[in-house]
């Protein structure tokens, strides 16, 4: 294997923040490339490419090894349980996969032994989740706007990701239960991880060098977790 | 009109032609005249078995992987999914009598579940040798020899070999309830530094135990490494995991060592594996291609103890890195 390691990173906010770990490290974006449409863009020291794709597709490129690495939220990998390595917390991204309802609905049981219905994107963390604590649920596979199932009767609660826990609150919904936090996680395909062994070690001490740095710039701070 | 639902195979089955054909026969030609080059000789196991053969020593991961079916009397029999399984069954009956150590060497399919949408094959091809009742490191070291010869016979030259101890492993495990030491099992196969922080801390593991899992991760490199590693392993069974290793790189030349990265976190691979282990990567392909180490238990299950080591490689993969046209 040779050429520039590839780095896959989720659309989005996380990619974001990983393109600010890596500016630190002098492998940001050219200025010139950061709003081209090209698929695969090099960092501006010739170290890294990085692919956006979005963030469910990253565990597949990486475990294929089509990328070398990639930067994922840890929600995502319980999801799709990839076979790749996970050596880092990059500790941004922070989030929680709750259970979450309208105010005033039973839980973890609803009366008469109804089964409860849950709509969620997360299907598997939900059912291991549940599953773990005994209590049986028709899950309901929903890709979007999950808040609004139980308002309009398709569910009684919802898995969900909370940031700030203002859309649920803007939609009347509390939370009752948390499945999981969640951070964004460096992630490394097996087979380059041997192959390019040194490379992947220096990445690794590189940005754990930023992170031990972060924790005391206030920068860090203002991207902790608010609670719902 | 034709029938629509005939002209599938199922999913994960597949037919092969022309040059995928050329391919995997040029492999396996190169395989078996390497093999009985070194004196191995080949053997072909049944394609199916009563499926103990395969959840007996293999562990949890691949009895839930099995493709079975009923016989004629009620019991359950299972494609053959792993050639060690069967071959241990094989030696430990057939050939109990025979004068040690055993050379043998195979080519086939074997079948597995997998889930849909992975990319991968419920069959397909594998090959690889056994060399059964020689417990020293030269045993070890002669099946590494013969799979670094094999790739280099195939023109591959970019490729490592993954070689770990599983009994420096066990010992940080030992004691834990099995749901534990399932979680800290998978932290470590993942290197997942933080899962393996929380783990010990939640568990409350002794002082020793949470450094050197902290450390595990980056137990890993070329030969300089173990000397590292010696002062963190976890008593004595976990020395003699070091101490084999070390002679194992002793054992190898200089140019074998190029291809050798000692990974003390290596514990990939079925569960009947009792000292050294390893994993095959070639550049190109994502995953592992093979898979081998020391089995020195397994032939006991069927009551004749030998120390026996082997590998398994992945002939599809292999065939597919040929070059085009390479088949012919």
């Amino acid at each position: 294997m040779s050429g520039l390691l590839r780095i896959a990173l989720p659309k989005g906010r996380i990619m974001e923040d990983a393109l600010r770990l890596f500016e630190r490290l002098g492998s940001g974006i050219a200025p010139g490339d950061r709003d081209s449409r090209r698929l695969i863009l090099p960092s501006a020291d010739g170290r890294f490419e990085f692919l956006p794709v979005k963030n469910v597709d990253v565990p597949v490129y990486v475990e294929s090894g089509v990328a070398d690495a990639g930067v994922v939220g840890l929600d995502v990998l319980k999801e799709s349980e990839p076979d790749v390595l996970h050596p880092l917390d990059l500790r941004f991204g922070g989030c929680r996969l709750v259970v979450a309802a309208p105010a005033g609905t039973p839980y973890p049981h609803l009366p008469g032994g109804v089964t409860p219905r849950v709509a969620t994107k997360y299907v598997e963390s939900a059912r291991s989740f549940f599953a773990a604590r005994g209590v049986q649920v028709d899950l309901i596979r929903i890709s979007g706007s999950v808040e609004i199932a139980p308002l309009l009767g398709l569910s009684h609660w919802i898995v969900d990701l909370v940031q700030t826990g203002r859309t649920l609150e803007e939609n009347g919904l509390v939370v009752l239960d948390e499945v999981t936090r969640s951070s964004a996680r460096l992630i490394v395909n097996r087979a380059s991880h041997k192959l390019r062994l040194e490379e992947h070690q220096r990445l690794i001490a590189d940005l754990e060098g930023v992170l031990e740095g972060a924790v005391r710039s206030p920068d860090a701070s203002t991207r902790t977790v608010s609670q719902s | 009109m034709q029938n629509s639902r005939l002209a599938h195979v199922p999913p994960g089955s597949q037919d092969l032609l022309s040059d995928d054909v050329r391919r995997r026969r040029r492999v396996q030609g190169a395989w078996f005249s390497l093999a009985e080059e070194r004196g191995y000789e080949e053997v072909i196991p049944p394609t199916f078995e009563y499926e103990e053969v395969f959840t007996r020593g293999a562990g949890a991961e691949l009895a839930s992987r099995l493709i079975r079916f009923l016989d004629r009397d009620g019991r359950v029999v299972a494609l053959r999914a792993d050639f060690t399984s069967s071959i241990a069954r094989m030696v430990a009956t057939k050939l109990a009598a025979a004068p040690l150590p055993l050379r043998l060497c195979y080519a086939g399919k074997v079948y597995r579940q997998e889930p849909e949408g992975g990319g991968r094959r419920r069959e397909s091809f594998q090959l690889g040798a056994e060399l059964i009742g020689d417990e020293s490191p030269g045993a070890d070291v002669e099946t590494l020899r013969l799979a670094i010869g094999f790739l280099r016979a195939l023109g591959i030259r970019e490729f490592q070999i993954n070689l770990g101890d599983i009994r420096f492993i066990l010992p940080l495990l030992a004691g834990l309830e099995p749901g534990a030491a399932e979680r800290l099992r998978v932290a470590i196969d993942r290197k997942d530094r933080a899962a393996l922080a929380e783990g010990t801390r939640e568990f409350g593991a002794p002082a020793a135990v949470v450094r050197t899992l902290a450390e595990l991760p980056e137990l890993i490199g070329r030969g300089d490494m173990l000397l590292r590693a010696r002062s963190l392993a976890p008593g004595p069974e976990a020395q003699e995991a070091i101490e084999r290793l070390r002679a194992v790189d002793a054992l190898l030349t200089a140019e074998e060592r190029e291809h050798v990265v000692y990974d003390l976190g290596e514990i990939r691979g079925l569960g009947y594996y009792t000292g050294v282990q390893w994993e095959v990567f070639v550049a190109g392909v994502g995953r592992a291609v093979g898979f081998g180490g020391r089995y020195d238990h397994l032939l006991g299950l069927y009551g004749a103890d030998r120390p026996a080591v082997g590998f398994a490689l992945e002939t599809d993969a292999l065939a597919e890195l040929l070059p085009q046209g390479e088949g012919r």
